[in-house]
């Protein structure tokens, strides 16, 4: 019996998990270095019971031994740890809670000499401005890698226009800059924020500290690259981009890796991840500060703060999947155990959705398209499994709050 | 005139939480055992805000408050949620002495207030205020700190009084939870523009803080509730070193 | 001998939770009156108070209960607290011109004084006609919540200050009592006073 599907690969009947507020239409995380148009997303996975892998691992984590774990970490940190001065672990982040309680659990609990690196966002909000000052405030250096602009806004544009995923550039610099730096500063040991996995990714993935070397490194040929849904090929020699610049967006070559004796390993492997929790400590031993004010598409204000290109990220994932920022900030609150699935649709009802008006200019500026583009684009990625037009408005067919029991 | 030394309870029901700048869920008790902690330390007054009624657009849960008012024989702020006249009854029967309104007042109906004063008499109505600084002005925010409303909070305060407002519950965004100090200039500010009480809340982090706040704004109380919550100092430690510093306070 | 302790339940308005929690921690049995009925069954009257003076008198009449309470309080121990302390007055001038129970020679006029109103926090009260009810609170405070005052000079049983304003805090004209503070939200010297009276 195969099930039938819908644009994207996605299942054409959206199925609710039963204990937090996320659906079956969930992608989980690409290899996007290669992603192109028309791919088939490999969704979030349902239990018989109804439970989404998310959940299970989250049920899975009461019953782990943290104080097992704390200790793993140690012995990790004990054989990277340098005591002539010289930095001994990479801290990628930009300056958001997971970054923050990173740097500062390595440096003051871990007794490690951290150093900080940056792949930025494209468009800096000011908040985002100004948890990366507070960051570096608190004592720590930092690498940031600025991208060429012309090809980084180029990419983004691309993404948008070609697969409605103006973050993939964004998100292809942030998983390589750091093995990519290791190698540079010969600094084998790598450590991230949480596990993707968190969030519905392969439960496997979530069994070992470390990343998948797939998301980072790959002994490719430049004919198997595509970036924004453009080859590589063509960047280089129709768009007049150099190989120097496109490196970046490349994963690296596993050979260095191997060389490095680089290590890329998860936080939240060896530390309870409780996003609001990251926010308490990072309130509590930092000047890290939440949003201004609500952020758009959602009802929280601490997480995924500083690029004005993931207000339109979480729009993209509403109109592809059904999915908007308030979903996904509700479904990991519920799991968490900060607030319940009812509250969680309630907030999804009042919030989910809502169109990225406070950077929508900005964004569209920085890809040069002009506001009616940008709708005309974004339809072109509607999937009509999930929508239909009422009285000349989008509305989802299967909302969450109107759920059959 | 005695400052009165006011306990804020955050309540996401059934628990009390300690939000940092109105964001965050962390659980810090039941309220109704936290109510009486602060009640044997010596509080004049207990606040009970239901934080996130207006934000989740749920109806007030009237049990849980009439659960938190056993035996508690100072008087009871309530606030959250509350849209009609009928909330405000309703509460009045489980146990509240005042009730504090925001959102509803700010971004629907301000007329409520005026209403709300006729009726049960404006020393039971009480406005909280959820300012946000920006460079030259506070912003009247809701919803949990978190929905903006383009209020001026000087106005507000104003407007409220007018409208028959008998004390104002001021707290602060930017500080509130951070135990930095208060903002004592926005203190000040609201202090000055009204003739009613103004409570004022969020930013204690020393005895110090509580101090300068009284000294400098002249509140006819402050509010607290991280200090107390993390158990740094006790009502009593407050009132002693209030006391010793020429402050006065209420036994 | 019955001492049953009726409390007046006026309107929407009325706070009567709070005191009976507190007349029953001190000791007493607390029944609520809505009608005149039970008013007959009850021993002693506690009038409570929240709300405006001539929405009291308006909602009194309107259950029935204001011609029947003007004669019960004369015979039977009373206690009017805050609004019901008020109430006990000839005149009130909250929202125009009300007439009270006119239980005290008094009038209730807003409170003028150079300082925050509502009068709203703890303060002492300092008792210039000793009786039964304030014995043994001389130095208490007691928790204050109002705009407007009574205005008497024949019936005082303590005075207050406030900002420098001297003010009648309560008042007593033989079994008839009024504090304008609220017992039930002082603390221990609160129910001392609520202990008094049920053992007047």
């Amino acid at each position: 019996m195969s099930e039938l599907f819908g644009k994207y690969g996605l299942p054409l009947e959206v199925k609710f998990c039963k204990k937090c507020t996320m659906n079956n239409q969930r992608p989980s995380s690409t290899v996007e270095f290669k992603q192109k148009e028309g791919e088939k997303k490999r969704t979030l996975a349902f239990g018989e019971d109804g439970i989404c892998e998310a959940c299970k691992y989250a049920e899975k984590k009461k019953t782990i031994n943290w104080e097992e774990r704390h200790k793993q970490l140690e012995e990790l940190c004990n054989r990277f740890r340098r005591n002539d001065g010289r930095y001994d672990v990479v801290v990628p982040g930009s300056g958001g809670k997971d970054s923050v309680q990173a740097a500062h659990i390595l440096k003051y609990k871990y007794n490690m000499n951290p150093i900080l690196i940056t792949w930025p966002p494209a468009l800096y909000t000011d908040i985002g401005r100004r948890n990366f000052d507070s960051w570096l405030n608190a004592g720590f250096a930092n690498y940031t890698y600025n991208q060429n602009k012309k090809l980084h806004r180029f990419l983004t544009r691309s993404a948008f226009l070609n697969l409605g995923h103006p973050f993939q550039p964004f998100i292809l610099g942030q998983k390589n800059l750091a093995p990519r730096l290791s190698v540079l500063l010969d600094i084998p040991l790598v450590i991230f924020g949480e596990n993707e996995a968190e969030y519905g990714n392969a439960i496997e993935d979530n069994e070992k500290p470390t990343r998948d070397p797939k998301y980072y490194s790959a002994e490719l040929s430049i004919k198997d690259l595509v970036l924004g849904g453009v080859s590589a090929i063509e960047l280089i020699e129709k768009y007049g981009f150099k190989l120097s610049d496109l490196e970046a967006y490349f994963p690296v070559n596993p050979y260095e890796i191997q060389k490095t004796g680089t290590e890329v390993h998860y936080l939240g492997y060896y530390v309870k991840w409780h996003p609001q929790e990251t926010y308490y400590y990072s309130v509590e031993n930092s000047d890290f500060m939440p949003n201004d004010h609500r952020t758009e598409g959602s009802f929280s204000k601490y997480s995924s703060l500083d690029d004005k290109i993931d207000w339109l990220h979480y729009h993209t994932t509403t109109i592809k999947f059904g999915i908007g920022r308030a979903t996904y900030d509700s479904a990991q609150e519920i799991r968490n155990g900060d607030i319940t699935r009812e509250e969680g649709i309630a907030l999804i009802k009042r919030f989910d959705g809502e169109f990225p008006e406070q950077y929508i200019k900005d964004c569209c500026n920085y890809m040069d398209i002009s506001l009616q583009q940008y709708h005309d684009a974004i339809e072109k990625f509607r999937s009509p499994h999930l929508w239909e037009k009422n009285y000349g408005t989008w509305e989802l067919k299967y909302p969450i709050w109107k759920e059959k029991k | 005139m005695r400052t009165r030394i006011i306990v804020k309870l955050d309540v996401k029901p059934p628990y009390v939480v300690k939000p940092v700048h109105f964001e965050g869920l962390r659980k810090i008790g039941l309220p109704v055992d936290l109510a009486k902690k602060y009640y044997n330390q010596g509080a004049d007054e207990v606040m009970y805000i239901d934080i996130v009624a207006s934000l989740y657009q749920r109806e007030i849960l009237f049990d849980e408050i009439e659960k938190t008012a056993n035996e508690l024989f100072i008087p009871f702020g309530v606030g959250g949620g509350i849209k009609t006249i009928e909330d405000i009854s309703k509460l009045f029967h489980s146990g509240a002495d005042k009730i504090a309104i925001n959102t509803y007042a700010v971004q629907e109906n301000s007329e409520i207030l005026n209403e709300a004063a006729q009726i049960f008499g404006n020393q039971a109505v009480v406005v909280n205020i959820e300012a946000k600084k920006w460079d030259d002005w506070y912003e009247c925010y809701t919803d949990c700190g978190r929905i903006r409303s383009g209020k001026n909070v000087i106005e507000w305060a104003k407007e409220v009084e007018a409208r028959g407002a008998g004390e104002i519950f001021l707290q602060c965004v930017d500080t509130d939870g951070r135990q930095r100090g208060f903002d004592i200039e926005l203190s000040k500010q609201v202090v000055d523009s009204v003739n009613i009480p103004v409570v004022v809340a969020s930013g204690a982090g020393k005895l110090e803080d509580i101090k300068e706040l009284i000294e400098y704004a002249r509140p006819s109380g402050i509010a607290l509730s991280s200090l107390l919550h993390y158990d740094k100092y006790t009502i009593k430690d407050i009132k002693e070193y209030l006391r010793s510093n020429g402050i006065e306070v209420s036994k | 001998m019955s001492n049953i302790i009726g409390l007046i339940n006026y309107g929407i308005a009325g706070n009567i939770h709070s005191i009976k929690k507190a007349i029953e921690k001190a000791g007493g049995v607390v029944k609520i009156v809505n009608n005149e009925n039970e008013l007959n069954s009850i021993d002693k009257i506690v009038i409570p108070g929240v709300g405006s003076f001539k929405d009291a008198i308006n909602e009194l009449r309107k259950d029935g209960l204001l011609e029947p309470l003007k004669k019960a309080i004369h015979t039977k121990p009373t206690l009017g607290i805050c609004l019901g302390m008020q109430i006990l007055s000839t005149l009130g001038f909250e929202y125009g011109k009300t007439q009270g129970l006119d239980a005290i020679k008094a009038e209730v006029k807003p409170m003028l004084v150079d300082a925050k109103v509502p009068h709203m926090g703890f303060n002492t009260i300092d008792v210039v006609k000793s009786n039964l009810l304030l014995n043994g609170l001389e130095n208490e405070e007691f928790y204050f919540m109002h705009s407007y005052e009574v205005i008497n000079y024949t019936e005082i049983a303590s005075l207050s200050d406030y900002a420098g304003h001297t003010f009648v805090s309560s008042v007593q004209k033989e079994n008839i009592y009024g504090v304008q503070f609220h017992p039930e939200k002082s603390r221990d010297a609160g129910l001392k006073l609520f202990k008094n009276f049920i053992e007047l």
